[in-house]
């Protein structure tokens, strides 16, 4: 009987369509709006590159322009300078193709038209020239004869004093989480489809429903065939979903791509056990029961990070153990220790969770709608 | 007016679940505004840092306190996850650890290895941070060179490198407007995203309700002209929807402490007028008669692909120039762009400002137009004969 129910379950899945075709869509249209939206943003905001600017000579500074100069030759230089005059300047600066006018003369001057970490460096790159001239000369008052060690040491490459210690191979890029995002709301999108079973197992919902019930099959059986095709049909969209975020807008998901599918397949599992779990429990019709699933994954999304990208860390800092609940933010925390951490032990405590939560989901649904009888409809 | 009435008691029938939508749109809203917070004020940008003492020694604990006074100093706890998980969220740009045996290498002028950073990527942040820490140890050498002994030669570093270069400012921000503060623009800014998602799903399932097989059968077999019903269609929408905005221009006055006053006003129009482009767009939409579940996920894809391309959910100023050209097709990025304009986030012109007014008008319109010919096309009666022949077909 399980297998004849799971054939129809599927056929008609298959023929409402729309629903699935919006289900696969809906992550390519908006996949591709966030890719288009911010793909580069991380490259060009966070990422070091050198910092245009412009050097205005209002009066000869030779010593300035030798480290301008130099600073230019490096390997990595830290800015690029152009020589212009003030007019030029000022029109490249308003047009945002450099970051800063240095103004070299008897004192440098810096003019800057945004306020950001790009323009507090070029703040101490400027001050780093007056400090050295500071030392040189304190030099000359307090050790005259100690003066020309202390201007060498100040001009001689130093070795860097910092060691840095990498943390992950993965990809830093933060933007990267609304992918993971979008991957977690399109897994909790199958709640739609786990709360049509139950208004089609519900007698007082819907005609089939009344048809189910008086059929001797036992609910558990017949439920759990239903959810088996939800599953499947949920699990061909997030496949497709996955590789297209991955193959066509090539998203970086770190080097464990392969387990990035099974953890949106468990993902969507978990979203189906969520729609049946609220759609058994809840005795309202079908249209409250959306909204409630709707505004409820919303918020979870929001919760997670989807609309303000840092949420997820100001709920880490002020309510930590809701984001070992949040199912949203949990699939999502998946994609992101297979990204960055190294060892596996967060990213099986997470899938630990979500399998924890669709037994108890499906559990209580299954309870909640056993021996459920209509005297009258 | 009987279709505008039958369409209030639809409304009304459905106003339990669309008050759920609405009050978690409104609660998500709130924590938005209360979660954004961009300062508008001339300062040198702080990074968040925090270190890791392995060495405390009188010598590493004055570099702590020399780096608090130039950045703030975080607080979290020496373990890699947390460590990891705060850079990855920016909630700490640099985390330091001073190594132990940083005093006595300092005295013995090596510059080597004093320092150990956790690091995640070649960010901004790390590269000044990397310049900062080189140019205080050259600086620490430079006057141990001197002569003089480690805790002099510490002051006299923090003292030099505390010199301040004034920067200019290309153009002299005026500083905003006392009644339409940055923070208070985030509340506004974000409202397109409430409205969109709050109205479609209220809207789009009632209009599509009044498109059932039956009702609109009846209707059509009426006498009623289908460009009056539309119009009535969307009356009856905009009536719904002004009382939403009413209820978020209110909340926004509570939110901000105080009455609308001088410029506010500007925002309130604009978002006045978004709201009518909305309804129009929801109008539009539900004369594709979309199915229920469907229209949901059409929603999700308006509201939040239109709140990443039009710089609601990420500032203007970082998306890319392609994008914001695309986004000029979209209404809402007129309404964010007056809105920038009205908190003094870009330079403020009245006539700019009425422009963007107009040019969302001129999109209600559009959609408008738009709509009144997809009915017509749609209920023309060779379109109906085919409908009703499918109909009795499948029945």
């Amino acid at each position: 009987m399980f297998m004849h129910i799971l054939k129809y379950e599927l056929k008609s899945g298959l023929r409402s369509k729309d629903m699935l075709i919006w289900l696969i869509l809906f992550p390519i249209l908006l996949g591709t709006v966030f890719k288009v939206g911010f793909g580069s943003i991380y490259e060009k905001t966070e990422k070091f590159n050198s910092i245009p600017i412009a050097v205005v000579e209002e009066s000869e500074n030779k010593a300035f322009r030798q480290v301008i100069e130099n600073i230019g030759s490096a390997e990595q230089p830290f800015i690029t300078a152009s020589f212009t005059d003030r007019e030029k300047a000022e029109k490249l600066l308003d047009d945002g193709e450099i970051e800063g006018i240095i103004f070299s003369g008897e004192k440098l001057r810096l003019t800057v038209k945004e306020k950001g970490l790009r323009e507090t460096m070029l703040k101490s790159f400027v001050e780093q020239y007056s400090v050295r001239e500071k030392i040189a000369m304190d030099a000359f008052e307090t050790a005259p004869e100690k003066a020309q060690q202390v201007i060498e040491s100040l001009t001689a490459e130093t070795v860097s004093s910092c060691r840095e210690i990498p943390v992950t191979q993965g990809n830093p890029d933060v933007y990267v989480q609304y992918f993971y995002n979008l991957i977690a709301m399109v897994a909790m999108f199958g709640c739609i489809t786990g709360m049509t079973i139950t208004s089609h197992r519900q007698a007082d919902l819907s005609a089939l429903g009344a048809r189910s019930c008086c059929s001797p099959v036992p609910k558990s059986v017949s439920v759990l065939a239903s959810l088996a095709s939800s599953f499947l049909l949920q699990t061909v969209c997030m496949i497709i979903c996955v590789t297209f975020l991955a193959f066509v807008l090539k998203v970086d998901f770190g080097d464990r791509l392969w387990l990035v599918y099974p953890t949106a397949i468990f993902g969507s599992i978990l979203g189906v056990s969520f729609g049946f779990f609220i759609g058994s429990i809840a005795r309202v019709n079908e249209k409250v029961k959306t909204a409630i699933l709707m505004t409820t994954t919303m918020l979870l999304c929001f919760f997670s990070g989807l609309m303000v990208g840092n949420m997820k860390a100001v709920v880490a800092e002020k309510a930590p153990w809701f984001n070992n609940i949040n199912p949203v933010a949990v699939i999502s925390d998946c994609f992101y220790c297979l990204n960055i951490y190294e060892d596996y032990d967060r990213y099986f405590t997470k899938l630990i969770t979500m399998a924890v939560t669709i037994v108890i989901f499906i559990t209580l649904g299954i309870i909640s709608s056993r021996r459920k009888k209509y005297a009258s409809i | 007016m009987q279709v505008f009435k039958a369409m209030l008691r639809i409304i009304r029938k459905r106003l339990p679940s669309a008050m759920i939508y609405i009050v978690v749109f409104v609660v998500i809203s709130i924590l938005v505004t209360n979660a954004s917070t961009k300062d508008n004020k001339f300062e040198v940008t702080k990074l968040d840092i925090c270190v890791f003492d392995e060495d405390d020694t009188p010598e590493s604990r004055a570099l702590t306190d020399f780096i608090g006074k130039i950045n703030d100093i975080a607080e979290i706890e020496n373990n890699r996850d947390v460590i990891i998980d705060s850079l990855y969220y920016k909630r700490v740009n640099y985390a330091l650890i001073i190594n132990k045996g940083y005093a006595e290498k300092l005295a013995a002028g090596e510059t080597a290895d004093l320092f150990g950073s956790y690091h995640l990527d070649e960010s901004y942040s790390v590269v000044y941070m990397g310049q900062f820490l080189d140019e205080y140890i050259t600086s620490v050498t430079a006057y141990l060179t001197m002569g003089k002994p480690i805790d002099e030669a510490i002051s006299c570093t923090e003292e030099t490198l505390s010199q301040h270069t004034d920067v200019d400012m290309l153009r002299v921000d005026k500083g905003g407007n006392s009644h339409y503060s940055v923070d208070f623009a985030g509340y506004f800014q974000y409202m397109p995203y409430i409205l969109i998602a709050a109205i479609f799903t209220v809207i789009c399932q009632v209009l599509v309700t009044m498109n059932k097989k039956d009702i609109r059968y009846r209707t059509n077999c009426s006498c009623m002209d289908s460009s009056k019903y539309t119009f009535q269609l969307i009356i009856g929408s905009g009536l719904f929807v002004i009382a939403v905005w009413f209820m978020l221009v209110i909340i926004g006055a509570v939110l901000n402490g105080e009455m609308y006053m001088g410029r506010a006003w500007y925002a309130v129009i604009n978002s006045f007028i978004f709201s009518v482009v909305v309804t129009a767009m929801a109008v539009f939409v539900s004369s594709f008669e979309p199915k229920e579940n469907v229209l949901n996920i059409i929603t999700q894809v308006l509201s939040i692909g239109m709140s990443f391309l039009c710089g609601i959910f990420i500032p203007m100023e970082v998306l890319s120039d392609g994008v914001l050209s695309a986004a000029r097709f979209l209404p809402a990025y007129w309404y964010v762009r007056a809105n920038n304009m009205i908190a003094d986030i870009t330079p403020f012109s009245f006539n700019e400002v009425v422009q963007c007014y107009l040019i969302q008008l001129g999109f209600a319109v559009a959609l408008i137009l738009l709509t009144l010919l997809v009915r017509k096309v749609k209920y023309n009666s060779a379109a109906i004969s085919t409908n009703v022949k499918k109909a009795v077909v499948s029945d």
